[in-house]
C-alpha cells in the first residue's frame, strides 16, 4: 500500500512570493467572437501579483503549450492561470504542461470563459468581456493562494467485473480475459445471450444471430479466467477504483452443476407457463432451460411455479426422472464476495411497451405483434419453428404491414429519441419474409428511413426492389374486423398528400428500445449518471465516449444508448482495452483534493464522521482524536464544510481559496450579480453543456467551481451576502444521483438552515437558491440563471444592506 | 425478461394436462385433514358428510387440477386416498 492514514499536516514552508502568468485564449473565434481577449489580458496584467499577462489564438497548440514552459522556465512564474475552455476538458493538458516545465500541476488554475461566458453570451460583447475579466480575477486569486501538492498512488486489483451477459457483455468479458485478466460476468437471467440470442438474423448481412453468437457464449463457459455467474444480481458495490468490494448475491438454480441438459425433467413436470425467452409465444415448464444455447446449459426451475415451497417436497417428478440426480431443492441463495479493480456496464436495454398507444391495438387484436415477437416467430428455434404465423388462426399472412417508430421520436408516444436499430431491423425483417414467401404484400408505413450504417443503403435498395412498399406516414389507427381478425390501417400517405386505407393479415410493430427499468439500481450501487432519456451517461461524449465519470467504471452496449449488434461489439472491446489500461498500469493516481487536517483547531465533536458519505474518518473517542484514511477519501470536501472550527479543509479547494473567489467577484458591482457554486459533476457539466448548446442567459451569474455541492460550507454563502451579493446559486447532482454517494443531502440541509436564518432575519429567501441540476440538463441550468436576473432586479439596495449586516459575522474569519 | 406477455402461447393447446383419478376411501378417513392442507393445487376441501368413523372425509373439488404428485397419499395416514393417471390414449379415444 502506498497509502495509509493521512498525515498531519505539516507547517507549510513559507511560501514564495507569487509570480502569476495568465494566458487568455481566442479558442479560434470561439471566445474572441464574443470577448475582447486583448482587453482581459490587458486587465489581467493590472492584478496583484500577475507578472505576465498575454492573449493568443490557441493556448491548448504545441505552440501554446510550449510558450507557457518558456515562461515559466524564462520568466520564473510559480503560478499559471489559463482562461479558456471548461477545465473538464483542457485542465489536464495545461497540468501537463505545468509539470513539464517543472512547476507542481496544482499551482495551475483555469477560468472558464467559453463554455461559461463567450457561448452563453454571444451577443453582449460588453458585457461578456466583462464577466471573463471578472472570471479572470477569481482565477487570479485562487491561483495566489495555491500550494503545491503530491498526488498518492492507489494500487489496482487487476481483475474485472463485467455486469449484463448480452453480446456487449460477453464481448467485453471475451477480450478482457484474453488478455489475461480474471474477469466475473454476473448475469440476472438463467442464461448469457441476451437479446442477441433472440433475434433470428441480423442486418444487414443476414447472419443467423444466433450461430454466431453461440460460439461466443460457449467460449465465455469454458474461458479458464471466467467466472460466470448466472442468475445473479450485484446486491452492492462499496469502494473506489482499482478497489472495488463487490457482493453478488447468486439465487439458487435448484439443479446442480451435474445436469447433462437430457431434459428428461421437462417432459414430467406438471406445471406450464409462458416462456419468456419467446415473449410468452410458447410454453415451457416449472423446470426449464430458456434456449436450446443456453450457457450455462444446466436446467433451472422457477420457484414461483414449481409446487415444492419453502422446502416441503411435494412433488419429486423432476427429481425421479434426472438420472444424474442433480435436482435439489435444498440449494439456498449465497452471497459472492469480489474484490475487482474495473467494473464495465453491459446491462442492455428494454423494448417499448405498445400497449400504452392504444390507437394500434396492441393486446387486444391477437394479430398486431411487436418486432421482437415477430423475431421469435420467424426463428426456426422459435414457438412456430419459422413459420410467421397469424396467432389468431396459425395461418401464414397473405399481407404484412410494418409500423415504424413505435414508442421512438415522439414524446406524446412515448420516447423523444430515434431508437438506431428499427429501420434497418424492419428492412431485414422484410426480406426474410420475401425469402421464404415470396408472394406476400409488404407495406412498410415509416416517418424516416434512416439507412446510416455500412451496407444499409444496400438492403434497403434491396427490398425496395424485392417489391416491399415504403409509405411515409405512420396509420392514425389500427380497426380490427372481429370476424375474421383481419386488420386495416388508416393514415395519411404525407409524400403524395393522399389519405390510404390498407388491408393487412398481420401488423408488426416497430418497436424502439429504452433504458431499462432497473438502471437506477444500477446507477445507485455505482453512482453513475443517466441522460434525460434514461441511458448512462459517458464521461465525454466525443472522447470518452466508454468511460463513466466514476473512475474504473465504464459502459457497453444498449445501457449507454440503442445501439445494434456491431455497435455493441465495438464498444465493449473499447470498454475492455479502458479497463485493461488500468489494470495493465497496476496503479492509479488519486487527485490530491484530500483533506487538509489542523489537529490544533479539532475539538473532536465528530461532526465530519458523521457527514462522510466513506466513512473515511473516524473517532477515537479515548484519544479525542480523529483519523482519516485517505485511501477511502473521495473528495468531496463534505467534512471541511461541517466542521464548525475551521480545523478541516480541502485540498486544492481550501476555504481561503473559495474565499478569495467570491471577494474577487464581489468586489465590484456586488448587488447586480450572482455567485453561483458548482460541481464539478452534474451542475458544473450542466453549465458546460449549456455553453456548448450556445443557450444563451443573462452574464451576471459567476460560477465557483467545487467538486461537490457538500463543500459549500454556509459560511461561503454568509460572507457572498455579507460582502453584498444580490444572490447566492448553490447547485448540485440530483438527489439520489450525488458522484459522492449521498454528500448532496448536506447541501439540502445546510441551504435549508441558511433558508431559516434568512426567514427570520426578514431577508427575501429568493435570494438564495438551491438548483438539483444533472450534467445533460443545460437548459434547467440556463433557465434558472434567467430566473435568477429577475430576482436580483427585485432586490433592492436596502436589502442588500440588511443581508450585509445579519451577515457580517461571517467577514470575520478566513 | 422484462417484456409484457400479451399473446397466449401458441402451443398452449398442444400441452398434455395429466388427467388425474383421484380416489378417496371415505369410511377409512380419520378427518386429519392433511391432503387438505398440503395439496399444492388446492384440489380438496372438507365436506360436509359424515363417514363411518364420525368425521368429515375429503371432498374433491375440481379434479382437472390435480398435477398427479401423489403427496395426498404420501401425507394420508390411513391410506385413504390415491391417485390414479387417466392413460392418455384413453382419454382422447373417450373425446
Amino acid at each position: 500500500m502506498v497509502m495509509g492514514e493521512k498525515k498531519e499536516a505539516q507547517p507549510a514552508p513559507k511560501p514564495e512570493e507569487p509570480r502569476i502568468g495568465v494566458y487568455v485564449c481566442h479558442c479560434g473565434l470561439n471566445i474572441a467572437v464574443s470577448v475582447d481577449c486583448a482587453d482581459v489580458a490587458k486587465f489581467a496584467a493590472t492584478l496583484p501579483q500577475v507578472v505576465l499577462a498575454q492573449d493568443n489564438r490557441y493556448t491548448c497548440s504545441d505552440q501554446g503549450q510550449e510558450g507557457i514552459k518558456k515562461d515559466i522556465k524564462e520568466k520564473n512564474l510559480n503560478r499559471v492561470v489559463v482562461a479558456s475552455c471548461s477545465p473538464r476538458l483542457h485542465e489536464p493538458t495545461f497540468r501537463k504542461a505545468c509539470e513539464d516545465a517543472g512547476l507542481n500541476k496544482y499551482l495551475f488554475e483555469m477560468a472558464n470563459i467559453r463554455e461559461h461566458c463567450s457561448w452563453v453570451h454571444l451577443y453582449d460583447k460588453d458585457a461578456a468581456t466583462q464577466k471573463a475579466k471578472d472570471l479572470v480575477k477569481m482565477a487570479v486569486a485562487k491561483a495566489a493562494l495555491l500550494t503545491p501538492a503530491e498526488e498518492t498512488e492507489v494500487p489496482i486489483i487487476r481483475k474485472a467485473l463485467v455486469i449484463g451477459g448480452g453480446v456487449a457483455g460477453i464481448q467485453a468479458a471475451l477480450d478482457l480475459a484474453d488478455t489475461g485478466y480474471k474477469v466475473y460476468l454476473v448475469e440476472k437471467q438463467p442464461s448469457i445471450g441476451g437479446m442477441m440470442a433472440r433475434i433470428d438474423k441480423t442486418f444487414p448481412t443476414m447472419d443467423c444471430s444466433i450461430c454466431i453468437l453461440a460460439p461466443k457464449m460457449s467460449d465465455v463457459g469454458h474461458h479458464p479466467e471466467i467466472d460466470l455467474l448466472t442468475n445473479s444480481e450485484v446486491a452492492e458495490v462499496k469502494g473506489y477504483i482499482g478497489n472495488f468490494h463487490v457482493k453478488v448475491l447468486k439465487k439458487p438454480r435448484y439443479v446442480t452443476k451435474d445436469c447433462s441438459a437430457c431434459g428428461e425433467c421437462t417432459k414430467v413436470c406438471p406445471i406450464t407457463a409462458p416462456n419468456e425467452f419467446d415473449v410468452g409465444l410458447a410454453t415451457r415448464h416449472g423446470i426449464y432451460t430458456p434456449f436450446a444455447q443456453a450457457v450455462p446449459s444446466t436446467y433451472i426451475i422457477d420457484m414461483n411455479l414449481c409446487l415444492n415451497k419453502d422446502g416441503v417436497v411435494v412433488c419429486d417428478k423432476c427429481m425421479k426422472a434426472c438420472e444424474r440426480q442433480a435436482v435439489n431443492f435444498e440449494m439456498k441463495p449465497e452471497t459472492v464476495d469480489l474484490e475487482v479493480g474495473t467494473i464495465v456496464v453491459a446491462t442492455g436495454a428494454d423494448v417499448f411497451d405498445p400497449s400504452t398507444l392504444p390507437s394500434y391495438g396492441y393486446g387486444k387484436y391477437p394479430n398486431v405483434i411487436t418486432s421482437l415477437e415477430f423475431e421469435r416467430l420467424i426463428n426456426a428455434g422459435g414457438p412456430s419453428h419459422g413459420h410467421l404465423l397469424k396467432p389468431s388462426d396459425m395461418q401464414i399472412p397473405k399481407r404484412v404491414a410494418f409500423v415504424q417508430c413505435v414508442g421512438s421520436r415522439s414524446d406524446k408516444t412515448g420516447r423523444l429519441y430515434c431508437s438506431n436499430v428499427c429501420c434497418m431491423n424492419t428492412i431485414k425483417d422484410s426480406l426474410l419474409i420475401k425469402e421464404h414467401w415470396p408472394n406476400t404484400e409488404i407495406y412498410v408505413f415509416y416517418v424516416d428511413i434512416r439507412a446510416y450504417g455500412k451496407g444499409f443503403e444496400d438492403l434497403y435498395i434491396r427490398a425496395r426492389n424485392a417489391g416491399v412498399k415504403f409509405i411515409r406516414g405512420l396509420p392514425a389507427e389500427i380497426k380490427e374486423d372481429k370476424k375474421t381478425h383481419g386488420l386495416w390501417l388508416m393514415g395519411e400517405n404525407t409524400l403524395q398528400k393522399e389519405l390510404y386505407r390498407t388491408d393487412v393479415d398481420l401488423v408488426v410493430l416497430s418497436v424502439g428500445l429504452e433504458a431499462r427499468k432497473d438502471s437506477e439500481i444500477i446507477q445507485r450501487l455505482l453512482t453513475l449518471s443517466r441522460n434525460q432519456d434514461g441511458f448512462f451517461l459517458e464521461a465525454h461524449p466525443k472522447l470518452r465516449p466508454v468511460d463513466a465519470a466514476t473512475g474504473g467504471i465504464f459502459f457497453a452496449g444498449c445501457a449507454e444508448s440503442p445501439k445494434d449488434i456491431k455497435d455493441s461489439v465495438t464498444q465493449a472491446s473499447a470498454a475492455a482495452a479502458r479497463a485493461g489500461i488500468l489494470m495493465a498500469k497496476g496503479k492509479v493516481t488519486v487527485e490530491a483534493i484530500t483533506p487538509i487536517f489542523f489537529p490544533e483547531k479539532c475539538k473532536a465533536c465528530g461532526l465530519c464522521t458523521k457527514v462522510c458519505p466513506y466513512n473515511a474518518i473516524t473517532l477515537d473517542k479515548d484519544s479525542k482524536q480523529i483519523h482519516i484514511v485517505e485511501a477511502a477519501c473521495g473528495g468531496c470536501g463534505t467534512c471541511s464544510a461541517e466542521c464548525p472550527f475551521g480545523a478541516l479543509t480541502q485540498n486544492h479547494f481550501t476555504d481561503a481559496q473559495i474565499t478569495a473567489q467570491i471577494d474577487a467577484v464581489t468586489e465590484k458591482d456586488a448587488d447586480k450579480k450572482v455567485v453561483a457554486f458548482c460541481c464539478n459533476w452534474c451542475s458544473y457539466a450542466g453549465a458546460d453543456f449549456a455553453g456548448v448548446s450556445r443557450m444563451q442567459y443573462p452574464p451576471n451569474l459567476r460560477i465557483i467551481r467545487t467538486m461537490c455541492s457538500g463543500r459549500v460550507a454556509p459560511k461561503f454563502v454568509e460572507r457572498a451576502f455579507a460582502k453584498g451579493a444580490a444572490a447566492v446559486m448553490v447547485t448540485g447532482c440530483h438527489i439520489g444521483d450525488c458522484h459522492y454517494i449521498n454528500a448532496n443531502y448536506q447541501t439540502q440541509k445546510r441551504v435549508e438552515r441558511l433558508w431559516k436564518k434568512m426567514d427570520q432575519s426578514g431577508i427575501d429567501k429568493q435570494r438564495l437558491q438551491l438548483l438539483w441540476c444533472s450534467a445533460a440538463e443545460g437548459e434547467r441550468f440556463a433557465q434558472k440563471a434567467r430566473e435568477m436576473k429577475a430576482v436580483v432586479v427585485n432586490v433592492t439596495s436596502e436589502q442588500i444592506k440588511k443581508a450585509r449586516k445579519v451577515f457580517e459575522k461571517a467577514l470575520e474569519d478566513a | 425478461m422484462p417484456e409484457r406477455i400479451k399473446h397466449e402461447p401458441l402451443d398452449s393447446k398442444e400441452q398434455v394436462k395429466p388427467e388425474a383419478e383421484i380416489h378417496i376411501i371415505t369410511d377409512q378417513c380419520k378427518g386429519c385433514g392433511y391432503c387438505i392442507k398440503f395439496c399444492p393445487q388446492k384440489v380438496l376441501e372438507e365436506s360436509r358428510e359424515i363417514n363411518a368413523r364420525g368425521v368429515h372425509p375429503p371432498r374433491i373439488v375440481d379434479e382437472t387440477k390435480c398435477i398427479i404428485c401423489s403427496f395426498c397419499t404420501a401425507v394420508c395416514p390411513d391410506f385413504a386416498i390415491f391417485v390414479l393417471d387417466k392413460p392418455h390414449e384413453e382419454t382422447v379415444k373417450n373425446e
